[in-house]
């Protein structure tokens, strides 16, 4: 299996100086399953150790899935001006 | 208050051109912003379409476009518990119906067309909000603010303008991810293509992979219903490379990409027009699973070819607020017809598809296995049934769904 990393790795991403994800971690923080962590594909969502949630929105696939996989409502998503640039698609 | 133009179009994919070319055509004043560096950039699709509809809007294309290869191969693998799988194939050599695409080839390509034909185009160009004001409609970018009289959403599945009027509530049984890998392969030039449907790969989720062969690569592909996700045995980010292995898949990984689909089905489509904003492609959430064709591409450019139409009449007319035509000219095309006709099935693969492929395996298992005791074969097929709780009614019921 190719780890996640290095097969986003093959991918060409312009990133943008500010992030185009938002948690709210006072949420994260009551949340105990996390299914962010488990949907997203591209593994943009981290738990903390506090108990929160890393956003890595560097890594964002721009799939659009953050507009449904948290059951709480605590992600707020914009898709970014630069990101990701498929070469294929 | 001064509009920038008759119509904008937001999102440069099959869609969105497919309307900007058709609305061109029609001398309407149009611009489209597409928030890619290119058309494609942003864009994933499994990577096959059916191409009827590109021929209605370019009708030499065959002979231009950059499609892959022509897919004249349906192969079905449907894998069981305890190492068993069922596969079946059906081959039509010579057929020109559809072909394996690379979006971001494909899409750049029709954008180019589209622009030879005075379709303007404003590339990195990222709308994030729409909202009513004037008579029209303003879209909020990160390059300033837009103004028209009349919009088409052509945003994708998230749908920015239909979303920021109010207009859509998406929910994670509605959705699927598609999460997709480019793999180098060593294929004979000039041959046709397959495409490859799977069934059960990966276990909890709900869900199937696919495979089709392009040019110099195959796309595979594995597609599920977000709420699945967290049951799955396999975390999102790791599907593609289970699936891989599982199809036993070799070859340097190309890229690796994801993205969401709509999968409402025709009683649960969203509202598709309100005033001076319509909605194509996958912002309409038009795709079809019957069981035997996945589509969304022929779909996206019908429909944008019927709102470019649509709209040519909503301008001449000056009604900006009363797109009801474009559902109407929906409703007598084939998107509305084919949704409504591979309804039954879809519903019938949605509820029964993790249920039947067990029982299929263990019923040829036993056949396909010589001891003393043997059964006829409607007699097993019962006992099959009966010990998974399944029962004759309802199997009856589900026969006719997927007939009717």
């Amino acid at each position: 299996m190719i780890p996640l990393l290095k097969r986003l790795g093959l991918n060409t991403y312009d990133v943008d100086k500010t992030p185009h994800i938002e948690v709210d971690q006072e949420k994260c923080l009551h949340c105990k399953d996390k299914p962010c962590t488990i949907s997203c594909p591209a593994g943009t969502y981290e738990p903390s150790p506090e108990g929160g949630i890393i956003v890595h929105y560097e890594r964002c696939l721009e799939c659009g899935g953050a507009l449904v996989i948290c059951p709480y409502g605590a992600i707020k998503f914009r898709f970014p001006n630069g990101g990701i640039k498929y070469k294929y698609g | 208050m001064s509009f920038d133009a008759d119509l904008i179009i937001v999102g440069g994919g099959l869609s969105g051109l497919s309307a900007g070319i058709t609305a061109v055509r029609e001398g309407l004043n149009v611009i489209l912003l597409e928030r890619g560096e290119y058309s494609g950039a942003k864009n994933v699709s499994g990577g096959r379409m059916y191409i009827h509809s590109l021929l209605k809007l370019i009708p030499d294309a065959l002979e231009r476009a950059p499609l892959e290869r022509p897919i004249t191969k349906e192969t079905y693998y449907i894998f069981c518990e305890n190492n068993r799988k069922i596969t079946f194939s059906f081959e039509e050599r010579g057929k020109r119906n559809s072909y394996s695409v690379l979006r971001a080839k494909f899409d750049r390509w029709l954008a180019s067309e589209a622009e030879n034909l005075g379709l303007l185009i404003s590339y990195s160009t990222n709308v994030y909000n729409a909202y009513r004001e004037g008579g029209g409609i303003t879209l909020e970018t990160d390059k300033g603010s837009l103004r028209a009289p009349l919009v088409i959403d052509a945003s994708g599945v998230t749908s920015v303008v239909f979303r920021s009027l109010g207009l859509r509530r998406f929910t994670a049984d509605k959705w699927m991810l598609g999460v997709k890998e480019i793999v180098k392969a060593d294929l004979e030039e000039g041959q046709e293509g397959e495409a490859i449907t799977v069934v059960n790969a990966i276990k909890g989720v709900k869900g199937g992979g696919f495979v089709y062969t392009n040019k110099d690569t195959l796309s595979i592909g594995f597609t599920a219903t977000f709420d699945s996700l967290p049951k799955g045995e396999v975390q999102a980010k790791d599907l593609i490379e289970a699936f891989r292995e599982r199809m036993g898949i070799k070859g340097e990984v190309l890229e690796y990409s994801a993205h969401a689909i709509p999968y409402y089905g025709y009683n649960n489509l969203p509202p598709l027009y309100t005033k001076n904003v319509i909605a194509v492609g996958d912002a309409g959430g038009f795709l079809i699973n019957d069981g035997f064709t996945i589509r969304g591409m022929d779909l996206a450019i019908g429909s944008g070819i019927i709102a470019g139409i649509a709209s040519k009449k909503i301008v001449e007319s000056k009604t900006y607020e009363d797109t009801e035509i474009y559902y109407k000219m929906l409703e007598e095309s084939f998107i509305l017809k084919h949704l409504r006709l591979a309804y039954n099935r879809f519903s019938v693969i949605n509820s029964s598809l993790s249920i039947y492929p067990e029982i299929l395996c263990n019923v040829l298992s036993d056949m396909f296995t010589v001891s003393e005791e043997r059964r006829t074969l409607i007699t097993d097929a019962l006992i099959r049934l009966r010990e998974k709780g399944v029962s004759l009614g309802k199997v009856v019921d589900d026969l006719r769904k997927v007939m009717l």
